[in-house]
């Protein structure tokens, strides 16, 4: 068996060993292929992700752990690292410090984390980018809230 | 056995995540891989620089490491630089550390298992050993830590036939005689590749020749006398000593190994009875 696959389903059964271990990470494989997996994260308590359940989709490369996992956002979210149209991430492990001590468990924490604490300074959405930039704090929450609430929560009535 | 089995299951290899497979430390940070993960984690830093680096950060830790170190026996460990590509990767396997590990005790502990002096006596060399190679081999590849020692073999193997021929007439010279010269011939042949290990490793050969036996029965009789594993051997030991019960000279030649310069042909009656 690959080294890709066989660590895979190590994951798969850890993850389905731990499941309530992160009650803000729900990771799912493709019963059908092991290199798909989608996950739902919890937006952050004290962002304006909160109360948003947000959808990522993993596409696992052959190399993996060798390689990094590529992930994007299925859901729509407005945070100056994610790509608004495509949902592409910009965070530094999942390209250059990629480490194979990564799981993809972890990365989603990384993620949550990153969700937190955006970094203006690589923007991939630029008007996110610009306003945190430019010190307009309440317009970029405000934007990311309504953003969480029209995306990424589950619609009432 | 239990023991390792035990450890992986709580920390497994932070790249497979699988059980550690040949453990290996980073030099600085001492985390551990299974080495073939490391390896290769290695060799895909290496490839996005365009040299060789000098170092690879932990995957766990992130410290800066310069050389991985492998197959701690209790007494010493290799160390491969990262610079250096890892070599070519020989790495020993279990057996290869057992045998290395008699070298780490004194000799002579398992020469009680077979009757040396019966060898030379009954001239029971004179009978092929096909496993000799094979032994050979593993010896020479444990003791020079190296995968290629085909060539030393065949030397070792050239000088042992050519002192077999040399001495197929009989009652030309006493076993001690012929038994020293064995040891010198081995000694020259085998001293430019292993140095200092050489005198141990002669007699090591030359137990091996004695006690007939193939290698998983040698290397399990020989557990047995270093106290490796009390039971599972106990059987082939048993029978080792049946046979050499057999023999009603074993027990006065034991006692005095000077004596009585030439008896083969005595002993003879047992070469034909085998």
């Amino acid at each position: 068996m690959q080294p890709s696959r066989a660590r895979l389903f190590k994951e798969y059964k850890e993850v389905q060993k731990e499941k309530a271990a992160d009650p803000d990470i729900q990771l799912v494989c493709d019963e059908s292929n092991i290199f798909k997996w989608n996950a739902l994260i919890k937006g952050p308590s004290e962002t304006p992700y909160e109360g948003g359940v947000f959808q990522l989709a993993f596409s696992v490369p052959e190399q993996y752990p060798l390689q990094p996992p590529q992930v994007r956002f299925l859901t729509k979210i407005f945070h100056p690292n994610v790509h608004f149209k495509t949902g592409e991430i910009c965070l530094d492990i999942l390209k250059n410090a990629w480490s194979p001590a990564w799981t993809l468990q972890s990365v989603c924490r990384a993620i949550i984390a990153l969700m937190a604490h955006p970094e203006a300074d690589s923007p991939l959405n630029c008007d996110s980018g610009n306003l945190l930039r430019s010190g307009d704090i309440r317009g970029y929450q405000a934007m990311a809230r309504m953003y969480t609430r029209l995306a990424a929560m589950p619609k009432k009535g | 056995m239990e023991l390792s089995a035990a450890s992986q299951g709580t920390n497994p290899c932070p790249i497979c995540l699988g059980p550690i497979v040949q453990e290996s430390y980073l030099d600085t940070c001492f985390h551990k891989f299974c080495y073939n993960c490391i390896v290769q984690w290695t060799k895909v830093v290496a490839s996005k620089q365009s040299l060789l680096p000098s170092s690879v950060k932990c995957p766990l830790c992130k410290r800066e490491n310069y050389s991985l170190i492998r197959g701690f026996d209790g007494t010493s460990f290799e160390r491969l630089y990262v610079n250096q590509n890892f070599g070519n990767g020989f790495f020993l396997t279990k057996a290869h550390k057992c045998r290395l590990q008699c070298y780490h005790t004194e000799p002579g502990i398992a020469n009680a298992a077979f009757d040396v002096s019966r060898y030379w006596k009954s001239r029971k060399y004179l009978q092929s050993n096909q496993w000799l190679q094979s032994w050979l081999k593993r010896e020479i590849q444990a003791l020079a830590q190296d995968e290629d020692i085909e060539i030393i073999v065949h030397h070792i193997l050239g000088v042992f036939d050519c002192f077999l021929r040399r001495n197929e007439q009989k009652h030309v010279k006493t076993p001690e005689i012929i038994r020293e010269e064995f040891k010198a011939l081995v000694s020259d042949a085998a001293r430019p590749f292993i140095a200092a290990r050489t005198n141990h490793f002669v007699d090591e050969m030359e137990l091996f020749l004695a006690s007939g036996l193939t290698i998983e029965a040698y290397d399990q009789v020989y557990a047995e006398y270093l106290g490796w594993n009390n039971s599972s051997a106990s059987n082939i030991a048993a029978a080792v000593e049946r046979s050499n019960e057999n023999t009603p000279v074993a027990e006065g030649s034991n006692e005095s190994t000077t004596i009585i310069p030439d008896l083969s042909i005595f002993y003879e009656y047992y070469i034909g009875s085998d």
